[in-house]
């Protein structure tokens, strides 16, 4: 048998949980390991360094969507990608390090998703983008709590934009991309993404010692 | 004789590395090519490339990233002897 690791997804408040489901490096539950008010999301995995892949950003996804609406549902704070302890541990000692910033985290996303709102313009048009860029985001901010600009990595981007949303107002600000889609449907598509983990109005900063 | 040719040698060879430093960068943008990935990435996702299409061009840009990758390793340690 090779040395297991833990895998840690994100944080909730204190609460027991053990989720049979396909987590990041083939695991196959996700479960909590709690330090007083604080539990992480975790799985168990082989390796100290799992690989970036696609499938594993999906898996490390997946976990955090499905803890989002277990039962009731609850609000994660989500960690990015790839963090892996030795064992259970110096992820204590994270929670311990991060305790504050990790309520202060919980307190302020109580109760919010985020979604990914991207604006692609045909090849051909002749629209025009700012004038498209301006509507449509301003109409987005007047249904979200908060919004985050992500690159335009393509030439043919014109929004990408990531909006922090209160679970209660998800439908207003559905409406709100529908009305866009439909809008510009000449010349432009829409990629709605999410709900995901509020990962983009997080930024929490530990050391593990 | 000696001094003179260190004089002008040393700073030659110093600016010489720089312009390589910037060809290397203009040249091996890495920015450039995992901006292109995600945008092949989304021109999937919106149906507007095949799936193998996809792959192809995902293959290419990664073989273009790992070029890239070793080209500014190379320079950078290159660098760092001088220094």
């Amino acid at each position: 048998m090779s040395e297991e690791y833990l895998y840690a997804y994100g944080v909730i408040e204190n609460e027991e949980l053990g989720i049979d489901i396909e987590g990041v490096e083939g695991a196959t539950r996700a479960y909590t390991v709690d330090h007083r008010t604080l539990s992480a999301i975790t799985s168990d995995i082989h390796t100290m360094d799992p690989e970036e892949t696609e499938e594993n950003v999906r898996a490390h996804d997946e976990v955090l969507q499905t803890v989002m609406f277990w039962d009731e549902g609850r609000t994660v704070v989500p960690m990015q990608f790839g963090m892996t302890f030795k064992n259970e541990r110096p992820l204590k000692n994270v929670l311990r390090g991060g305790r504050r910033a990790f309520t202060q985290a919980l307190r302020e996303m109580d109760g919010m998703v985020e979604f990914g709102v991207k604006l692609i313009v045909d090849e051909e048009t002749t629209i025009d983008r700012d004038a498209v860029r301006e509507s449509t985001t301003n109409r987005l901010a007047t249904v979200s709590e908060q919004e985050a600009q992500n690159d335009l990595f393509s030439d043919r981007l014109v929004v990408n934009r990531s909006y922090l949303v209160n679970r209660n107002e998800r439908s207003a600000f559905d409406s709100a991309v529908d009305t866009i889609t439909d809008e510009y449907s000449d010349s432009v598509t829409v990629q709605y993404t999410g709900p995901w983990a509020p990962y983009n109005f997080v930024d929490i900063e530990i050391s593990s010692q | 004789m000696f001094l003179l040719d260190d004089l002008f040698i040393r700073p030659f060879t110093s600016i010489l590395t720089v312009i390589q430093a910037m060809a290397v960068e203009e040249l091996y943008d890495r920015d450039e090519i995992k901006n292109d990935m995600k945008e092949n990435r989304l021109l999937f996702e919106l149906g507007e490339r095949s799936r193998a299409e996809y792959e192809r061009r995902s293959e290419e840009l990664q073989t273009q990233l790992d070029v890239a990758n070793q080209a500014h390793e190379t320079l950078s340690t290159k660098i760092q002897v001088k220094q």
